[in-house]
């Protein structure tokens, strides 16, 4: 059986072999000269103190963190190009693995042999999943440690959206999806290409489902309030905190601007003498966010979900085949 | 060993012509007491048949006391169907042999031959055994 | 004797359509049985059954006294040639030669497929994919018998092969089913060739049996008989009238017989080929006159 896998999955293998080749070949020496732009700017001190001191002392810093972005804020494009490699692995290593089969009717000849479809579908599965899991891991930490330096300089924060979804554990949960699901869809339509079409919906559907509807709630969002006047610290997106929503609320808790924050220095003179004058007294800045430091968590919990997907999709798919002529 | 062909538009059953073909066979000496038949493999293959058939077939000639099997040998032949008169055969084809050279060194042609036999074997034997021969 | 391939109020049913219904038979071992019916007949079907693809919704399959839906003993015992032989394309026939030997650990004769295939001249290192239809269904049999199975199942073998190819691949079974002594079930339409192949035949139509037995008894029992217009009256020596037609003076009849039959009929024998036609199209044809918009 393992022999069979190896012989019918080989050429997929060395494809991914290559793409993370490839992959390699662009992260790491892109990775190592972020890393060096970044020492030499300084802006490793800037990350420690980060949130600490006032924006006043903060220039030199914000002038390093312009200068980092707009060298290499580009690559963040390409980074997104990342996402869809998990949805790759499900088009063309899971779907294929029953539907071609059946299409071209060798379930017939591989199922008739001295092996069980039950044997037949673990061992697929089970190094079809190794595969994908060590590809995957590779990526994920891959691109994590690439984007480390971008993380920091709070451009691309790496707790939302996109960012998310890129790097550590993730795409770990994805890509085992994407397999599952594709084996899946192959035993609900046996034919490849219906079966890819399947798979790319499906997992757009919920990937993108998920992000936007669940993540937010996966554990209850922390408030943070500050007052428009005198902020002597902003809350810096830089710390890394996943901002939900934001805005200014009034005395009464109403809120009056939906989105942003509003910040008076103290004393304001010069153009800006009467900010916020035309505001209520006890105006105040809102912001409901998810702490940096959920993030590893806010992974496992996407991760677990994901994985859990797979393993039911697995599940189902076995239970099918065992109804498959 | 013999060697047999399927008739398929005849009417008769497979397993009688290949009964009929050994026969025949018998019959004009291709076959003699202690000669194998072809395997029952290389029949059935040959002519992509059902080996049973085949094997019923010698059965039938088992039956018939024309053949007999031999436990993971094979089936051999135990009777011939020869006329008595095939022993002679040999004796008379060394006369016409050295007739025929004889008629050669005299200056006769093949086609001068035949209608030399033809002819005689006419006024010679009766007219109705004549019909028998083939032509 | 020993029964092959045994099934009891088999049935296996596709949503509401059954597929299969009521199907009791035994194959005798030893056989070499033709599966006849016409397209959705159910053949696929039961042989699918019998190899242990599907799981009957009624009855019992057995082979060799055993059911074999997700049997692997069964299974290591049974050699299957599906419909248009599939096969890896992108494999050599060496390496399906190796896969063979990889999935049937307990019994498995490489030494016999090589030998084969060598004498066939299908050459051991070309994808199967770009051989002929011919030599892949020859790959496909020598995959199956090197298995050394008590039974051999094809669904129709032949079906896709120019005469040619037809008439190598049955010889190549004949001679392999002379050798090895296995029992055959072989589903086709062709009809020309099961009659010197096969010793055993089973019809199927609509989805259940019409005829089981040896081919030499059945076609023993069936006479043609024509003779003055019947009109259903029992006629001696007939146990069924398979098929009837008239003229408004005679009638000719396909019947199976017990007997010497009536001598007021005029009896004539019959191939497999009339028998297997007249069970084929038994009952009188519904005509569609008025669905088509014209006179009867």
């Amino acid at each position: 059986m393992i022999w069979l896998t190896w012989r019918q999955h080989r050429k997929q293998a060395l494809f991914a072999l290559a793409g993370l080749a490839a992959l390699a070949a662009f992260i790491v020496p892109t990775g190592l000269a972020m890393r060096d732009t970044f020492a030499e700017l300084g802006l490793p001190d800037c990350v420690r103190t980060l949130g600490k001191l006032g924006p006043e002392n903060n220039e030199a810093c914000l002038t390093g963190y312009d200068q980092f972005i707009s060298q290499y804020g580009a690559f963040l494009l390409v980074g997104i190009l990342f996402l869809v490699l998990p949805l790759l692995v499900g088009l063309f290593w899971g779907a294929p693995l029953i539907a071609r089969e059946v299409e071209q009717g060798t379930h017939r000849l591989v199922w008739t042999q001295g092996v069980s479809r039950h044997h037949w579908a673990l061992v697929k599965f089970g190094l079809i999943g190794t595969g994908a899991l060590i590809a995957a891991i590779g990526y994920g930490l891959g691109v994590g440690w690439w984007l480390g330096p971008l993380n920091q300089v709070g451009q691309g924060d790496r707790f939302d959206g996109f960012f998310f979804d890129m790097q550590g554990l993730v795409p770990v949960g994805y890509t085992l999806f994407a397999v599952a699901l594709g084996v899946f869809a192959g035993t609900v339509w046996p034919r490849v290409l219906p079966a890819m079409a399947g798979t790319l919906v499906g997992f757009l559907g919920l990937r993108i489902g998920l992000a936007m509807l669940a993540r937010p709630h996966y554990l209850p969002a922390e408030t943070l309030t500050f007052p428009v006047m005198g902020t002597a610290v902003a809350p810096n997106a830089t710390a890394g905190d996943w901002v939900i929503a934001s805005g200014v609320r009034n005395a009464a808790g109403e809120l009056v601007v939906d989105g942003g924050s509003i910040e008076c220095p103290p004393n304001p003179t010069g153009p800006g003498a009467n900010c916020g004058a035309d505001l209520e007294a006890g105006t105040y800045n809102w912001q409901l966010y998810q702490p940096a430091d959920r993030f590893w968590l806010f992974q496992g919990i996407e991760t677990g979900i994901f994985v859990a997907l797979a393993a039911l999709l697995l599940y189902l798919a076995i239970r099918r085949i065992r109804r498959i002529a | 060993m013999i060697e047999f062909v399927l008739d398929g538009r005849s009417k008769v059953n497979t397993y009688m012509q290949l009964v009929q073909q050994v026969k025949q066979a018998l019959r004009v000496g291709l076959l003699v007491p202690g000669d194998q038949l072809p395997k029952v493999r290389d029949v059935a293959q040959s002519l992509a048949i059902n080996p049973n058939t085949v094997l019923k077939a010698y059965r039938e000639l088992e039956i018939e006391g024309l053949a007999e099997g031999r436990p993971g040998v094979g089936t051999f032949v135990r009777r011939t169907l020869a006329s008595p008169s095939l022993p002679n055969q040999a004796e008379l084809r060394t006369d016409l042999v050295a007739w025929l050279h004889r008629a050669q060194a005299a200056g006769l042609s093949p086609e001068d031959v035949t209608a030399l036999v033809e002819t005689t074997m006419r006024a010679t034997l009766p007219a109705e055994s004549a019909q028998n021969l083939p032509a | 004797m020993d029964t092959a391939l045994e099934t009891d109020q088999l049935g296996k049913r596709y949503g509401d359509t059954w597929a299969l219904r009521d199907c009791s038979l035994h194959l005798p071992a030893g056989r070499v049985a033709a599966l006849v019916g016409p397209n959705g007949a159910g053949k696929s079907t039961l042989l699918h059954l019998a190899v242990g693809l599907l799981r009957p919704d009624a009855g019992t399959v057995r082979v060799a006294g055993v059911p074999p839906y997700d049997n692997t003993d069964v299974l290591s015992e049974i050699g299957f040639v599906a419909q248009e032989t599939p096969l890896y394309p992108d494999f050599t026939a060496e390496e399906l030669v190796t896969m063979g030997a990889r999935l049937n650990r307990r019994r498995w004769d490489g030494t016999l497929a090589r030998t084969r295939l060598a004498q066939l001249g299908i050459p051991p290192d070309k994808p199967v994919g770009k051989l002929s239809g011919g030599q892949r269904a020859q790959v496909a049999l020598a995959l199956a018998l090197a298995k050394r199975p008590r039974l051999l199942l094809l669904d129709e073998p032949v079906a896709s092969l120019d005469p040619l190819a037809r008439r190598e691949f049955l010889q190549a079974l004949m001679g392999s089913v002379a050798e090895s002594g296995t029992t055959v079930l072989l589903s086709s339409h062709l009809l020309a060739d099961l009659e010197r192949v096969c010793d055993y035949l089973i019809v199927l139509h609509a989805a259940q049996v019409k005829l089981v037995g040896p081919v030499e008894d059945l076609v023993a029992e069936h006479r043609q008989l024509v003779g003055p217009r019947h009109h259903g009256e029992p006629i001696r020596g007939v146990t069924e009238v398979v098929r009837a037609s008239h003229t408004d003076r005679q009638s000719t009849l396909l019947v199976r017989t017990d007997g010497p039959v009536d001598p007021a009929w005029t009896v004539h024998e019959v191939t497999l080929e009339d028998v297997i036609l007249a069970h084929l199209a038994d009952g009188e044809t519904q005509t569609s006159n008025e669905a088509w918009g014209v006179p009867a």
